[in-house]
């Protein structure tokens, strides 16, 4: 018989995408299908088509044709479409079932597919909680029905667009499993009456667990004797869950995860480990065996498997639009006619605009610069027209005009800036005929993938863009994307834990020593790392007795490693599509309302749809409100698109290192290189950008272009023909475009064959690269020599070097905030802490501020708004002058004098003091001036030219908000705010209704200072007398002092009008507490709001530090290298690189308030240092000073102490005393870097064992060098990752980084591995 | 009905199925056609590894119910024996026996 000659075909395959599901990857599946000889393989995922395009693309690789489907749960409820069910009627439920789309149809099936997933998904909500997707079967039934014999075509045959298989999960197969006969039948007859002819097929399943459990044998017998019946065709399946009978435990682990319940519990695990995607042969006998106990043939049974297989294959460009890009249509992107014309028309107004010298608008300049501009425009549209591509860059371009239009501020980046095209369209501000960017690079006509373009917005109004997207494109065309979140190593080990019913506390605990490792090398690390040797012991231990549990969680949550949690919202992706866009992707609810596409960055171009990165970009953000700050301010209006590039005292500033807060350069390692390299010009911005990657640490580029650079050697050319492309970074290659240049000028290949040879390095067919290579150089001209030289940097830079024009759209930023940071610092670094696009924590921000001398002003009820603010400060003869010491009763009660009752009575400031930011008024009371003050302030800029006018001298200073105090709610803050001014306690209390626990707070912090009576009572006695207050109005007992104060001050009653008069609370409180002292006002201020405002954290440790002769940061560039040092700080940055080595160095950054100290822990440190070194806050550390450049300096650290625990700190007398161990350990430290060095030159190899010698620690992630990957994309990923991270609690997404390893993000260190050069 | 397990030998046919078993030194030969199923096991209490990989035999047993009589002599009585196939040493236990006169099972259905 032909049809059981036939291999056979599985319609229910579950994989990983299954989420809690299935075990196995689509490609995993496909290969044991293929293997096996397998022609059609379906996926059928649960509630989604979440694995579907892997699965068809594994499919076209093995030349298996796919079949298309979903594993969904249906309601016999009759609901309208979004409506959740309720409290389900009885017998609404009809289980699950699995429907397959139908192939070879146009697209019809996979659409009506997809509309019922999407519909599914409508009764639900975004994020965690939001219930689970159900279908009604009437919707399933509509969407299924198909076209019918019409009277043009009367020979179409009657086909449903949709298979719907009924099992043994659904309403049916759990009669029959109950030894329901009668209801099982009439189920199957209510399927059958309500879907469309030849739609409903019962699927039987046997697993052939133990006779009576669920998917014995006997049930699929009962149901082939149902569909006899009831005359519907059955067909058998194996409901697979996992590829080979090894992802058994993976299911059963999942079905545990999935209830949540220990594996000793659960109740719904699967029967046995049968569901897995067996061969033919093993189908055949279970047909078999079905078969003969339910008297059919089972020839019978596979032919209609079989022949539903057929129906339901699926042809990838037909039915799916395989990997056929489609933009919106012309007339949504507002063009009329060929777009191909339209974009030369747009293209050449645009440049016109951007080099008016060299085009009119009608005719190029007759230089050569005139013809270089106009053959490269004409280059560029003649790529885009013959790829078709016109309507794309139209579509960006609009995408970008309309977010101009919004006025947020936008910017491509990537390596879309290489393009004239997109710079003319305003998508890139980067001029790439200045920075002789490659279009090829960007895109040729040997690339037929629609490119990337990625857009940078302001992050905070990145979801306003979205909304915007949608609504300008239409629902219909337009969608997020979505991404997959998946298992890593804490949650893997959680779950795992879970499933074996472990301790949470003893799960924990391993937990959250795991987060640098992946965990599917859990046991891998557990021999390698110290940090988890005590784990090692544990595991080692429990064997000794017997127990096994530790590693069988070892084993599970390897297991558990990386498969699918759940899709959320990716950081950036928008899907832009035309009108048929949603018969192509199904969408779901994302967190934010918005529906997102239930496919990934990877399912884009083969499912031929356009992404768009809208990436939010804090610094975006960051800049834009500083340019508000000083428009409200002062009233300039700066375009930033005007400020010349070359400005002598934004590079000054660069060079100073002084960097911190700035774009991409504030890193402790970029602080390093700036210094080295220091940079003059903006070309000078994009090689630091590009340097400082793992490409060219891994070609030791940096060194040699460092001594280049500064004429310390002598550039070097492999040929003169390479000059022009080599010059501009002195001999060195640095980006991909030197590397298509250099193919092209040896090989003569052209630029867009070079691009695609450039893609090949790195990968398995670089031989094939080397060859081509080699043979046309040689046949050139060009000498071995010169071959064997070029070949090998081509070969080192690999893949991941840098591609010059994403160098260059990052320098714009970091140029632009730079620039800022020079000319408007106050503005620059309000924005910084607005904001906080960067790595550092906000406090080290405020450090930096005092350091550049901005004065940090406190929060203040009448003066704070609910957003940090430039602010005048008057002069005072304390200003710049922090005191040292607390002030005590008599002195002002801020650091500056910025309140009006405070400063009337203090003694200086007078008149200026009390009319902050306004025109002096000469009214009657002090208060009253503070008071219009602030409410000019609230009306949030209105005043601000004014504010400008007439300001007395001074400057500018930077005002904390309101929601600085944490613990605030944000309707606190709105009312405090909108409350504003306030005269009196009273006032606050009765317009602001702060809790009394936050009105305490917020007078711990000093926000109500400004309502104290002058000369009257402290900060510590309002303290006091809220605290009293508080306590009474709860009544919890006698207080300290209460009896009296409650008598003095009976409480205030809710509701007490508040009269325009003196706080008469506050002037009848005795004076009787000294205003806090200094160090007691930093610890509030840490604790309240993380932010020391008043005096650096160290202050208070600077006795100790200067009595032992601890070095200051601003003063370690006047040290001689290889000089001892003691530096102490608040920890800013802790990083692990991965180093040449594959040692683990560890970077810790301390901030000590007059800068960053950058220090670094090889091994014999971390062995010194312990715990530690990743655990401590407030470190002081001894090392030595390295210089490495006119402005770098660091610390290379021999050991570090915790500056919490006093009774491991070293006494004053320390560098004395120890003066003579010092010089052993030099020698001892200088003898060993010998060695190293000999032993990396092959000097001493194999006499590695030297005795005494500390272990080295090898790098958590990586172990060795180099670390491949792919740069652009883990760049992104991190600055997602980070914007994501800051984000903080509105992010409708868990925050994670998308991939398991370490960010390579390299420290210049990665080039001087010794502990201390010899000198 | 005796619960125990004890190393059996088994032949086998080609795909699989059981024809002979030798227990305590003696020939037996089915007498009706096997029955298979896999039985879970609570692998997570009784084994110490489940690294990846690993598959047959951990989160099942192979169990066969054989209804057999002995070889050499054709009137002796049925007995009902189950035997667990242990996939990954590809050994044979008998694990259960069912006592008294068996009916010889159909597939229950």
């Amino acid at each position: 018989m032909t049809e059981t000659a036939e291999p056979f075909a599985h319609l229910q395959v579950a994989s990983a995408f299954s989420a809690h599901y299935g075990a196995s990857w689509p490609a995993e599946l496909v290969a044991a299908a293929a293997a096996d000889g397998q022609r059609l393989l379906a996926c059928t995922d649960r509630d989604g088509l979440y694995g579907m395009a892997k699965h068809v693309s594994a499919c076209r690789q093995h030349g298996i044709a796919p079949i298309v489907g979903v594993d969904l749960a249906v309601t016999w409820a009759d609901l309208p479409p979004g409506e959740r069910p309720g409290t389900q009627e009885p017998g609404a439920d009809a289980g699950r079932v699995v429907i397959l789309a139908r192939g070879g149809c146009g697209g019809s099936g996979y659409a009506a597919l997809c509309r019922v997933v999407s519909a599914a998904h409508a009764r639900t909500t975004g994020g965690a909680g939001g219930g689970a997707p159900v279908i009604t079967v009437a919707e399933l039934a509509a969407a299924a029905a198909g076209p019918v014999p019409t009277a043009a075509d009367p020979k179409n045959p009657p086909t449903p667009e949709l298979f719907v298989l009924v099992g043994p999960d659904s309403d049916v197969g759990r009669h029959l499993a109950r030894r329901r006969w009668n209801a099982g039948l009439q189920a199957l007859r209510r399927w059958k009456a309500a879907l469309p002819a030849r739609s409903l097929h019962v699927n039987a399943v046997s697993h052939l667990s133990a006779p009576g459990r669920r998917c014995d044998t006997g049930h699929a017998v009962k149901m082939v004797r149902a569909a006899a019946q009831v005359r519907v065709p059955a067909v058998l399946t194996n409901a697979v869950r996992y590829a080979a009978p090894d992802g058994a435990a993976t299911a059963d682990v999942l079905d545990a995860v999935r209830a949540l319940s220990a594996l000793d519990g659960a109740h719904d695990l699967q029967p046995n480990g049968q569901g897995w995607l067996k061969p033919t042969a093993a189908m055949r006998r279970i047909a078999a065996e079905v078969a003969d106990a339910a008297d059919i043939r089972p020839a019978a049974l596979l032919a209609a498997t079989q022949a539903l297989a057929e129906a339901c294959a699926v042809d990838p460009a037909e039915d799916l639009g395989w990997g056929r890009p489609r933009v919106p249509e012309a007339a949504v992107v507002g063009i009329e006619g060929d777009p191909a014309r339209v974009l030369r028309e747009r293209t050449l107004a645009g440049v016109a605009d951007r080099y008016p010298d060299l085009f009119t608008g009608t005719a190029f300049a007759a230089t050569a610069a005139g013809r270089e501009l106009e053959e490269r425009v004409e280059h560029e549209l003649g790529i885009i027209s013959r790829l078709g591509f016109s309507g794309y860059f139209l579509t960006v371009a609009e995408v970008v005009r309309m977010i101009e239009g919004r006025g947020v501020r936008v910017a491509a980046r990537g390596s879309g800036a290489s393009s004239l095209v997109n710079h003319a369209l305003r998508i890139s501000h980067v001029d790439p005929m200045a920075q002789g960017l490659l279009m090829e690079r960007f895109l040729s006509d040997d690339r037929s993938t629609l490119p990337d373009i990625d857009i940078d917005v302001e992050s905070a109004r990145r979801h306003e863009v979205y909304r915007a997207l949608f609504e300008r494109f239409g629902q219909q065309r337009t969608t997020l994307m979505s991404m997959q979140n998946a298992y890593r190593a804490r949650g893997a080990v959680r779950d795992a834990g879970l499933a074996l019913g472990m301790p949470d506390p003893e799960v924990d605990a391993v937990a959250k020593q795991l987060w640098r490792f992946s965990a599917s090398h859990f046991r891998d690390a557990l021999e390698r790392m110290p940090e988890l040797r005590g784990f090692a012991e544990r595991l080692e231990s429990g064997r000794r007795e017997g127990s096994r549990q530790l590693d069988l969680l070892v084993d599970l949550t390897e297991r558990l490693d990386r498969l699918p949690r759940h899709i959320s919202m990716h950081p950036c992706g928008v899907i832009l599509g035309d009108a048929s866009l949603l018969k192509r992707t199904p969408v779901q609810p994302s967190g934010l309302g918005l529906p997102m596409s239930q496919f990934d960055k990877h399912d884009m171009d083969p499912m031929g749809m356009l992404k768009l990165d809208v990436l939010g970009v804090r610094m975006q953000s960051a800049i834009a409100y500083a340019l508000q700050e000083v428009a409200r301010t002062t009233g300039e209006q700066v375009d930033l698109e005007q400020v010349p590039l070359d400005d002598p005292a934004t590079y000054e500033m660069i060079r100073t290192t002084h960097t911190l807060g700035c774009f991409q350069i504030e890193s402790p390692g970029q602080r390093e290189l700036i210094g080295k390299l220091a940079p003059e010009r903006f070309e000078d911005l994009i090689v630091d950008i590009s340097l400082f990657r793992p490409g060219p640490m891994q070609s030791d580029m940096v060194r040699p272009f460092l001594e280049q650079r500064h004429g310390w050697a002598p550039a070097h050319y492999p040929h003169p023909d390479l000059v022009p492309v080599l010059a501009e970074t002195h001999g060195v290659t640095v980006f991909h475009e030197q590397v298509l240049r250099t193919f092209d000028v040896m090989t003569g290949c052209g630029l867009a064959k070079a691009d695609e040879l450039r893609r090949l390095i790195g990968s398995d067919a670089e031989t094939r690269v080397e060859e081509f290579f080699r043979s046309r150089a040689l046949s050139r001209g060009y000498s071995l020599d010169v071959i064997d030289e070029v070949w090998a940097t081509l070969h080192a830079f690999g893949s991941f070097g840098f591609c010059k024009a994403h160098g260059a759209a990052f320098a714009v930023p970091t140029y632009h905030s730079a620039w800022l940071k020079t000319h408007h610092p106050e503005a620059f670094m309000a924005a910084i802490l607005e904001h906080d696009p960067g790595m550092y924590p906000a406090r080290l921000m405020i450090a930096e501020a005092r350091r550049m001398g901005i004065p940090v002003l406190p929060v203040d009820v009448n003066r704070s708004s609910d957003h940090v603010r430039v602010e005048w400060v008057p002069d005072h003869p304390e200003l710049g002058l922090p005191p040292r010491d607390g002030g005590h009763g008599g002195t002002p009660e801020t650091l500056f004098p910025t309140t009006a009752p405070a400063s009337a009575g203090g003694p200086a400031g007078g008149g200026e003091a009390a009319v902050v930011g306004e025109p002096p008024v000469p009214g009657p009371s002090a208060q009253e001036a503070s008071a219009q003050g602030a409410s000019a302030q609230g009306a949030s800029g209105q005043g601000a030219s004014a504010q400008g006018a007439s300001r007395g001298p001074g400057r500018w200073g930077i005002r904390l908000p309101m929601s600085a105090l944490s613990g605030l709610s944000e309707a606190e803050v709105r009312r405090l705010v909108d409350g504003r001014p306030y005269m009196s306690l009273a006032d606050v209390r009765d317009r602001a209704r702060p809790t009394a626990r936050n009105l305490e707070r917020l007078a711990q912090l000093g926000a109500l200072d400004c309502l104290l009576p002058p000369g009257g009572a402290s900060r510590t006695d309002l303290v006091h007398h809220l605290e009293m207050q508080h306590s009474a109005g709860y009544g919890s007992g006698p207080g300290r002092l209460a009896t009296t104060s409650r008598k003095a001050r009976p409480r205030q009653v809710d509701g007490q009008l508040s009269l325009d008069l003196p706080d008469v609370e506050l002037q009848s409180l005795t004076p009787m507490f000294p205003s806090p002292r200094n160090a007691d006002r930093v610890r509030t201020e840490l604790d309240l709001t993380a932010l020391d405002v008043t005096a650096h954290l160290m202050d208070s440790h600077a006795p100790y530090l200067e009595a032992l002769g601890v070095t200051k940061a601003e003063r370690l560039l006047s040290l001689r290298s290889q000089s001892r040092v003691l530096v102490a700080g608040v920890r800013v940055a802790t990083q692990t690189p991965p180093m040449r080595s594959g040692r683990r160095v560890v970077f810790v950054s301390v901030d000590d308030g007059t800068g960053c100290v950058d220090t670094s822990f090889f091994t014999e440190a971390q062995h010194a240092s312990g715990e530690m070194l990743f655990s401590s806050r407030l470190l002081l550390i001894e090392g030595t000073v390295r210089r490495t450049g006119a402005k770098a300096v660091s610390v290379q650290a021999v050991r570090a102490w915790d500056l919490h625990r006093p009774e491991t700190l070293p006494d004053p007398d320390y560098l004395d005393s120890t003066r003579d161990a010092w010089a052993r350990w030099l020698r001892a430290d200088r003898e060993a870097a010998r060695r190293r060095a000999a032993e990396r030159d092959g000097v001493l190899v194999g006499a590695r064992a030297h005795p005494g010698r500390l272990p080295e620690v090898p790098h958590h992630a990586t172990g060795h060098w180099p670390v491949k990957a792919d740069v652009g994309r883990v760049a992104r990923d991190l600055d997602v990752a980070l914007a994501g991270a800051r984000a903080g609690g509105e992010l409708p997404w868990p925050v994670r980084r998308s991939d398991d390893r370490a960010v390579p993000v390299p420290h210049p260190d990665t080039w001087e591995l010794l502990p201390t050069p010899d000198g | 009905m005796g619960i125990f397990t004890q190393s059996v030998a088994v032949e086998c046919a080609q795909d699989g199925t059981p024809h002979r078993l030798r227990w305590n030194g003696r020939d037996y030969a089915l007498a009706e056609r096997p029955v298979r199923w896999y039985e879970r096991r609570r692998w997570w209490a009784e084994e110490h590894r489940a690294e990846k990989g690993r598959g047959a035999g951990l989160v099942d047993h192979e169990i066969w119910r054989l209804q057999v009589r002995l070889a050499r002599a054709g009137n002796a009585p049925l007995q009902t024996v189950d035997v667990a196939h242990h996939l990954d040493s590809g050994r044979w236990r008998l694990i259960r026996i069912h006592g008294g006169v068996c009916l010889p099972l159909v597939a229950t259905a």
